[in-house]
């Protein structure tokens, strides 16, 4: 049982790959009718798909392919021509053929199905037997024997009989005379189609024959995951050997360091192109069904087109090839529906009477561009306007400000269509949508130019693969997102005031363009934890059709990151597409672009105004807060004594960890720290190092309160970023002015 | 001059064997728990169910979750969620102190950690002693798996896979 499963299993897979092979191969025939090597090529696909199943009693499927298999023979032979009408036919039982390899994928056997062949293998018999197609519904009328009476009937049984006496006496004298031809034909056949077949093996083999093996995707998959712990693993190696480097700078050993770490950060790299190379099929495998459809097409439709492919042998990860098919039918439908004319329009316009359809493949960077062109009649960014209006999809205001580019855009609206009247194809508003929805889930971006007249192109850039990817890390107060870099269009450094509120949305103007603004931070609900700059980053990402600014306070850089699921647990939070671990060993979340603008829409605070809020916050002397850190307690009195009469809140720590503990528990916003050098556990000079790193600390006056005077504890300090620097014993005036102008502390009546 | 010395095997044979008879008859009423705090009651889970228990490290805030989802860590490559026990137990939350730990609790393929404030012991209590859980506390979303009656007090046995189970 378990040895037939995998048979079974073997011949699906074999004849999914030859059917789909087939496909381009028909239409290829049809162009060139005499072709004999494409035709046997096809035969030999139905031969082989007949004799497996047969062997493992699929009989329906056997049936379909034996029919097939006789109007192929003869068309081999030249016995019959390959009209357009007996193309279809044949590329209709393909059709067949394929839905039962596909029910017996499902459920094991081709019985159960609904798929009837008895039809299409009587119109297969007829072009084998020569008989004009129209016939056929005639042939079961004449053998309705129910309304006769019974002696009609005898008369018939009898005619009938006397028929077969003739035919075989016929057959028989026939026999007689074709003996010599028949039986040698009989045994000839078979060594003719081997012959043929090792020919056409030998003359594959040198050129193009690869040697290959056929690996389970669930093992690439494995195998990407590990090569994924090592990407991060090379990140932290990397993060390790700066820091060393800073710290033991000149020393011998970094030199032989350097080394293992780049050869290390080389190797990982190329071994994780090649694994990903190993889960790449050329597209071919998506772009092979388009002939086809454009066929099919362009008899249905009426119109005289060619589908012209290129750079077909680019390739994209397997889990990409298999999403970006349908999008591409959609696009190609639309074109040859909307986009091409009619041969007489086309002719009065002075064009060519064929219409040409490009489909075409090529790498840019790190993404894939797929390029659909026709020479069609073009989009009309008015008229598009006017029928969004119509549907109430735009407002009047907003079809007033819209570009050209963007009310091209609007065809991927749900619900739009511009088809005069809805056809079998297209029109009925759903299809571009669907592209939409899908390129949007592969990251990737869409973008259509088209000239009135002209014809339109519509180019999908897609991420090359979707495991480990390139990105944006960039800095939301204390947190740290990943952008994917495939959807950053640009980033620019910007003032707050060059953003305008319109219509309760934040807006920048960018160029020619007018870019719709978000903070990073409202949109993850990140507490404001600290002011924001005058200055602000705008992230200008790009998805599909649309394009947003999110502002973010900095940028840190573009990193290698392997996106890792958060579990079951956290699968599917909005705006979060998964996590990465960063060099460090932090966990660094990665941004879904798609649902970030989502959520972005339904943000309406006004940023300018609330940057100016904040501003005017702290009144009184109580409003501002100082953290002393000092061991001796007799040392913490004495500054407590001075600051206190400044009226501000004091709060003491006795040793560097502990008031690093304070410093994060986020309870307090300090405006400075008075920091004694000398401390147990963590001195003076860590514990400043380790509370710059919080950005919203970066800027705190730190004040180094100690006996230490000489130069060089000065320069380290300086180094570590402490703002002043004050020497024991000091006056308690001192102290108190240092503090207040440190702070900003507004002159009152305190002194 | 060997008897005695097989005697001897013979014995220890014999009483290994009844003494792995009585381990089996214990395994199967006894159940292996982890007692821990939480606030002020205390709780157990199946000692199974725990992957590991780890001193409080780092963790990343994740956005528009609940509450009581403190965000995610990084336990040796793998990004693990993080919840805090007294929040979903809508107790005030509380500063980490030394006490305070992350228990990784696993079933099936799914981990998630949880912060407690403090661990007490490894307990092996007789299934008898276990009762299923009161109707009032039933309501609770199926929270508890039932309750452990011990000489001076009761603890808590939660239920870990619905502890494991989104409820957002």
């Amino acid at each position: 049982m378990e040895d037939l499963k995998e048979i079974i299993e073997d011949f699906l897979i074999e004849a999914f790959e030859l059917v789909e092979q087939i496909d381009q191969n028909l239409v290829e025939l049809e162009n060139n009718p005499e072709d004999l090597e494409l035709l046997n090529a096809i035969f030999r696909v139905a031969h082989t798909v007949k004799g497996s199943s047969s062997f493992l009693n699929f009989d329906i499927l056997t049936k379909l392919t034996h029919h097939m298999e006789d109007v192929l023979n003869k068309a081999r032979k030249e016995e019959l021509k390959m009209t357009p009408e007996v193309m279809d036919v044949v590329l209709e039982s393909i059709d067949d053929m394929k839905a039962l390899l596909q029910e017996i994928r499902d459920k094991g056997s081709d019985q159960e199905s609904n798929i009837d062949i008895e039809d299409i293998c009587e119109k297969l018999d007829a072009i084998s037997k020569n008989i004009p197609l129209e016939k056929k519904e005639e042939e079961p009328a004449s053998q309705d024997y129910s309304n006769m009476s019974k002696d009609e009937i005898e008369k018939e049984i009898e005619r009938l009989l006397q028929e077969k006496k003739q035919e075989s006496k016929k057959r028989k004298a026939a026999k007689k005379g074709e003996v010599k031809k028949e039986k040698p034909k009989v045994p000839q056949k078979p060594p003719q189609v081997k012959k043929e077949e090792k020919e056409k093996i030998q003359k594959i083999s040198p050129s193009s024959m690869e040697q290959t093996i056929r690996v389970e995707v669930k093992r690439l998959d494995h195998l990407m995951n590990l090569i994924g712990e090592l990407v991060l693993g090379k990140n932290r190696l990397l993060k390790i050997y700066d820091d060393v480097e800073e710290r033991y700078e000149g020393e011998k050993f970094l030199e032989e360091l350097n080394q293992v770490v780049s050869s290390i950060s080389i190797v990982t790299t190329d071994l994780q192109i090649a694994v990903m190379k190993t889960r790449m099929l050329p597209i071919a495998k998506v772009f092979n069904k388009f002939p086809r459809l454009v066929r099919d097409l362009s008899r249905e439709l009426n119109k005289d087109m060619e589908l012209v492919i290129s750079g077909e042998d680019t390739e994209l990860d397997k889990s990409i090839i298999e999403e970006i098919g349908d999008p591409l039918v959609h696009i190609i439908r639309n074109s040859c529906d909307h986009g091409i004319e009619n041969a007489d329009e086309r002719k009065m316009l002075g064009k060519k009477e064929k219409g040409t359809i490009e489909l075409k493949a090529y790498n840019e960077g790190n993404q894939i561009v797929i390029e659909v062109k026709d020479d069609g009649k073009g989009l009309d960014p008015e008229f598009l306007k006017q029928k969004a209006l119509e549907k109430g999809l735009i407002s009047q205001r907003e079809a007033e400000t819209m570009g050209n580019k963007e009310a091209f855009t609007l065809i991927f609206k749900p619900g739009f269509s511009t088809a005069k009247a809805v056809t079998n194809v297209s029109g009925r508003g759903v299809g571009m949508d669907v592209v939409k929805t899908n390129i949007e889930k592969l990251n990737g971006i869409i973008d259509i130019d088209s000239e009135l007249g002209k014809g339109t192109v519509m180019k999908l850039k897609i991420p090359l693969t979707l495991a480990i990817i390139q990105s944006l890390l960039v800095g939301v107060q204390e947190e740290y997102y990943a952008i994917p870099l495939a959807s950053v269009l640009e980033t620019v450094r910007i003032s707050m005031d060059d953003i305008y509120m319109i219509e309760g949305r934040n807006v920048l103007r960018l160029r020619d363009e007018i870019l719709s603004l978000a903070r990073l931070s409202d949109i993850f609900g990140i507490e404001q934890v600290y002011e924001t700059n005058e200055h602000a980053y705008v992230v200008v990402i790009g998805l599909a059709e649309l394009k947003l600014g999110i502002i973010v306070d900095s940028l840190v850089g573009q990193e290698e990151i392997v996106i890792k699921s958060m579990g079951d647990y956290l699968q599917g939070i909005e705006g979060i597409a998964g996590a990465t671990i960063r060099g460090d060993g932090r966990v660094t979340l990665i941004v879904d672009i798609a649902a970030l603008m989502d959520l972005a829409k339904n943000i309406k605070t006004n940023i300018v105004a609330q940057s100016q809020i904040q501003k005017t916050k702290k009144q009184s002397p109580s409003d501002y807060n100082i953290l002393i850190v000092d061991d001796s307690k007799t040392d913490r009195t004495i500054m407590r004594k001075s600051l206190d009469k400044l009226g501000i809140n004091i709060i003491e720590a006795t040793n560097g960890v502990e008031a690093l503990n304070i410093v994060k528990s986020n309870k307090y916003d300090f405006d400075s720290i008075l920091i004694d050098i000398e401390m147990p556990r963590m001195d003076g000079y860590t514990l400043a190092s380790e509370i710059k790193k919080y950005s919203r600390y970066k800027n705190i006056p730190l004040i180094a309160v100690t006996s230490r005077t000489s130069k060089s504890d000065r320069l380290r300090g300086v180094e570590v970023g402490m703002t002043e620097y004050i020497t024991k014993p000091y006056s308690s005036e001192y102290l108190t002015n240092t503090v207040s102008r440190n702070i900003k502390l507004p002159l009152t009546e305190s002194v | 001059m060997n008897d005695p010395i097989n005697n001897i095997l013979k014995k220890q044979e014999n009483q290994h064997i009844s003494s792995s008879k009585e381990d089996e008859h214990e395994s199967e009423n006894i159940i292996q728990l982890v007692g821990f705090i939480v606030g002020d009651e205390e709780f157990a889970i199946p000692i199974l169910n725990i992957q590991e228990i780890i001193k409080p490290i780092e963790y990343t805030r994740v956005p528009s979750v609940p509450g009581y989802v403190m965000g995610v860590f990084n336990l040796r490559g793998n990004v693990i969620p993080l919840i805090d026990l007294r929040r979903k137990f809508n107790l005030p939350p509380l500063n980490q102190t030394p006490d305070t730990r992350y228990i990784v609790m696993k079933h099936e393929d799914n981990v998630v950690g949880f912060i407690i404030d403090k661990l007490t012991e490894a307990i092996r209590m007789n299934a008898d002693h276990i009762d299923s859980p009161p109707d009032n506390l039933q309501k609770e979303k199926g929270m508890v798996q039932g309750i452990g009656k011990r000489e001076n007090n009761i603890l808590t046995i939660l239920k870990v896979d619905t502890l494991l189970k989104r409820d957002f």
